[in-house]
């Protein structure tokens, strides 16, 4: 039998709450340190402890971090889900299932069939902890049969229970025990092998939140207002655990502050409040946060206040599925707000640009006096993705058009706050408490010297301005990433977390003949290379995860009027991370259709 | 030098004149009580000697929030959303906490729209002045009955309310509010002497203050009419202000009794006894006069209830001495090698 070498998927079927997510992240790390491409989803439910929750690690050398389109390997622990776990497997692939569990049983001849008293090795280390170690066993029985090098796996355990002597060893026994049952008491029957990989640039795994939080306090963040929604808790807790090593004095006084509002709507407000005295605030949450911050979006837009919003989008509408990622805030982020309003949006595809828009948007902030999103996602924000490093901010803080000093204020022939002295859109501020000209921010529409003004001239005038504001900063936002083929026949235009699917999708096209360029938008309003991308394909296809193609829509309405004809949306989205062959499938459907 | 007589202008400990504290023409009403507080709000600032640029003026929407237009021009504002600007000021109080932030707001605004970010500021025990004025109705959308209005009160127009009203002073004691006044738009004395203290005070001063609405909620029926509050104020005490810049001994001493209350910078509050004693700093005591004067149909007016001791939020959020706003870029960044030893950590 030839032997599969680094290119399968286990998907490992338990209970939540077990701690069955450190068993698995240990198994994730270990291959991750013997340099072999793997990724990691953790599918789990809205709940604390009982409902089932799935982990699914795909071993690919081609480098593919989608979910794979079957699974290859089953690991069964959790009884609820047992029947259907094991129904949707194809014939030939590999269960590795818990004999002790009541009343079930694996009963299927095509496939390979590995029982293991998971519960009675566990009780022989601990019976009071033994559910929290049968986890850990499987690792043992995965180790040993695919070849997890021992090494990696006791410093994947060491990093998983950081200073916790007594856990390592206890998970390392634990580990032992199932290598050795496997060992003694299994034959290996399936072809599935781990090989190490030399790795060109060494790399560490960090969740797409934990990069944020970190790009954040490079970014100087003065105020952190917050209130707890998942996905982005970690963002918000991210930055709360970093301010005792990168943000506090030698007498333990921070140079930050973080307040745990009471609602997403307390949250925006101090946000607001901190940009207007002259600070960097920030919030982290979900769409449902979103939807609630909405008029003080309309408010920052209006009024022209620095502040940033990070949202780490899950499935909507409504409370939807709140443990399971979708890109369908894009309209909503990009048109906050009742009246007419467009916002700057920053979206991240890697960690990397994670922490780097983590700093980036509090500049975008203060240079364009608006309102600036940070569009991360579940999967992104929530999931554990390669990382080389992050690199140092290459230029200092921009604080923007602030008047601090008395003989430049002086200098100006006439100050008015939303006066436009240099065309750009982009009037001067004074700081509450410098004395320098003084005014009511308000709502309510202003003239250019921040005076209330219902005179159609004025109002017209500063929504020209504004509009002009955020259209001068397409081209100063992140370009897209281009990768594109000499044919430049079809096109796809994507964004965000896709990134770590796209390439999949490109080689299963490819499979069929046909040969794709890749646009992946990091920053709305769209930078002029994405027209310019749409111009030079003959056909051009809008990728993204949610039902709507929203991000089609943005696109449609934006581009020329010659151009709008050759731009389709593809747009699926069923609540997990995108797998490969069905977004594959729907481009090949849609290009079909439009030949026709 | 002009060649005429120099006319004198009283000048406040910073040599300022009143007008440096003045702001634009009023747009309400003629006659409204929210005339008659910012004018408060002009004498207390100044006779305080506050630098008007240092103060921070909030508020929300309603009538009661188009107000700091039309007092302190020299200092920044922030007219924000409905209901929402206590959580404006926190954001604003966590960048620069050296700032007096001075709030506006109404009874729809926090009694209503806004009661969740008042209980919020004020169980964070925010470092703010916050005025309530208080009419019992909805003004700029014509006369709708607010949370706040008195059962068996009738405005203008339409039947009289019988909705429980939300006693905002009963509440900020039940949650623990560190400094919490009621007084009336036309009892300028006293209501100048409680906005100068509450401006004195560290942590969140509540000022809830009957002002009556001359155009929807004025007729004798509605129990917050001028004529109303007149005949049925029941007042705790008289209160006169002595600032920490004047020596006491300048101040009259009243006859009866007395209550000196120091505040947090030095300025005392003099409370003499009119009947029986109010003690400021018993919780019981001061619901009790509230629900003893509810019963009676009748507004009891001073300051009810005051702690010194509680931490205010600035000592809550940990921060370095001086404002976050005042923290040079190069602080607020960490350095690189902290983020090459972050990397290096990441690779091990």
């Amino acid at each position: 039998m030839d032997r599969i070498i680094n290119d399968f998927t286990i998907n490992i079927a338990t209970a939540n709450g077990t701690g069955s997510q450190s068993a698995n992240l240990i198994l994730l790390q270990s291959l991750f340190d013997m340099g072999v491409p793997v990724s990691g989803k953790n599918l789990f439910p809205s709940n604390i402890s009982g409902l089932p929750t799935w982990y699914i690690v795909r071993l690919s050398d081609k480098g593919y971090q989608a979910p794979g389109d079957r699974t290859h390997i089953q690991v069964l622990v959790n009884p609820a889900t047992w029947e259907e776990d094991l129904a949707a497997l194809e014939p030939g692939s590999v269960v590795i299932w818990n004999s002790d569990t009541k009343k079930k049983t694996v009963e299927r001849d095509d496939i390979i069939s590995y029982p293991v008293p998971m519960s009675a090795l566990a009780r022989k280390i601990n019976p009071k902890i033994a559910k929290l170690v049968t986890n850990i066993i499987y690792v043992g029985v995965l180790a040993e049969l695919l070849g997890i090098d021992q090494a990696c796996l006791e410093s994947a355990v060491a990093k998983q229970f950081k200073g916790k002597a007594t856990a390592v060893e206890l998970n390392i026994t634990a580990l032992g025990l199932g290598r050795d049952y496997c060992k003694e008491h299994l034959t290996k029957e399936d072809a599935y092998a781990v090989e190490p990989r030399k790795v060109e640039k060494p790399q560490f795994f960090i969740e797409g939140n934990e990069a944020a939080a970190l790009g954040a306090h490079y970014g100087g963040v003065q105020l952190l207002a917050w209130y707890p929604i998942t996905p982005s808790s970690s963002l918000a807790e991210g930055i709360i655990n970093y301010i005792p090593r990168l943000r506090t004095d030698d007498d333990g006084n921070a140079t930050m502050a973080v307040i745990q509002a009471e609602d997403e709507l307390a949250a925006a407000g101090m946000v607001l409040g901190a940009g207007w005295a002259g600070g960097r605030g920030m919030t982290a949450t979900s769409g449902p946060g979103i939807s609630l911050m909405q008029e003080f979006i309309g408010l920052a837009y209006f009024a022209e206040i620095p502040s940033v919003f990070w949202d780490v989008t899950r499935v909507g509408p409504s409370t939807g599925l709140p443990t399971r990622t979708q890109q369908s805030d894009i309209a909503m982020l990009y048109e906050g707000s009742h009246g007419d309003t467009q916002h700057i949006v920053l979206i991240p595809g890697t960690v990397e640009e994670c922490f780097e828009y983590g700093w980036r948007a509090f500049d975008y902030a203060e240079r364009f006096q608006t309102p600036i999103f940070g569009m991360s996602d579940l999967d992104l924000g929530m999931n554990r993705w390669a990382c080389e490093g992050f690199t140092y901010p290459d230029q200092p803080m921009d604080r923007g058009k602030v008047v601090r000093e008395q003989d430049v204020f002086e200098a100006f022939e006439t100050f008015g706050r939303y006066l436009d002295v240099d065309g750009d859109g982009i009037p001067y501020r004074t700081l509450p408490g410098s004395g320098m000209a003084p005014i009511l921010y308000r709502g309510t529409g202003h003239n250019p010297m921040g005076v209330y003004s219902e005179k159609p001239e004025d109002y017209y005038n500063l929504m020209q301005r504004l509009r002009m504001k955020i259209d001068n900063a397409r081209d100063e936002l992140p370009a897209p990433i281009l990768r594109e083929e000499e044919e430049c026949e079809v096109g796809i235009v994507f964004l965000g977390s896709m990134e770590n699917s796209i390439q999949e999708i490109d080689d299963i096209l490819e499979e069929t003949g046909l040969k794709v360029s890749q646009c992946r938008v990091r920053a709305l309003p769209f930078h002029s290379e994405v027209e310019a991308f749409v111009r030079r394909h003959e056909t051009v296809i809008v990728l993204e995860i949610n039902r709507d193609g929203q991000l089609y829509g943005i696109l449609r309405r934006e581009l020329p009027n010659d151009l709008v004809t050759k731009v389709h949306s593809v747009a699926y989205s069923d609540g997990m991370p995108p797998r490969a062959r069905i977004y594959a499938e729907r481009i090949l459907e849609t290009l079909e259709e439009v030949k026709q | 030098m002009s060649d005429k007589p120099a006319r004198a202008i009283k000048l406040n400990v910073l040599n300022e004149p009143k007008d440096s504290y003045t702001g634009g023409p009023s747009s309400l009403c003629p006659g409204c009580g929210h005339d008659q507080i910012s004018n408060v709000i002009i004498t207390a600032a100044w006779e305080n000697g506050i630098e008007p640029h240092r103060i921070a003026k909030m508020s929300g929407i309603g009538c009661s929030s188009k107000t700091p237009a039309y007092y302190l021009g020299q200092s920044h504002g922030f007219n924000t959303v409905h209901g929402r600007m206590p959580s404006v000021t926190t954001g604003a109080y966590a960048i620069n906490k050296d700032l007096l932030y001075l709030g506006v707001s109404g009874d729809g605004d926090s009694a209503s729209i806004g009661i969740g970010q008042l209980i919020h500021a004020i169980r964070r025990n925010m470092d703010m002045v916050y005025i309530v004025e208080n009419n019992g109705v909805y003004g700029l959308t014509k006369g709708q009955y607010s949370a706040t209005a008195d059962v068996g009160s009738k405005k203008k127009k339409g039947p009289a309310n019988e909705t429980q009203p939300i006693d905002l002073c009963a509440l900020a004691i039940n949650l623990g509010c560190t400094f919490v006044a009621r007084s009336f738009s036309g009892s300028k004395k006293q209501l100048t002497s409680l906005l100068k203290a509450a401006m004195s005070h560290k942590g969140f001063a509540l000022i809830d203050v009957i002002s009556p609405c001359v155009t929807f909620n004025n007729n004798d029926e509605s129990m917050r009419s001028y004529g109303y509050v007149k005949e049925n104020e029941v007042t705790l005490h008289m209160a006169d202000y002595i600032p920490h810049f004047n020596p006491v001994e300048e101040i009259e001493v009243p006859e009866g009794h007395y209550r000196d209350i120091t505040l947090h910078d030095g300025s005392t509050i003099r409370l003499e006894t009119i009947s029986a004693e109010h003690d400021p700093g018993d919780a019981m005591a001061a619901l009790t006069a509230l629900h003893e004067a509810e019963t009676d149909k009748k507004h009891v007016t001073g300051l009810l209830y005051f702690d010194a001791s509680k931490p205010s939020l600035a000592e809550d959020l940990g921060l370095v001495e001086e404002p976050l706003l005042d923290v040079p870029d190069e602080v607020l960044r960490p350095d690189k090698a902290s983020l090459d030893a972050l990397n290096a950590e990441f690779l091990s």
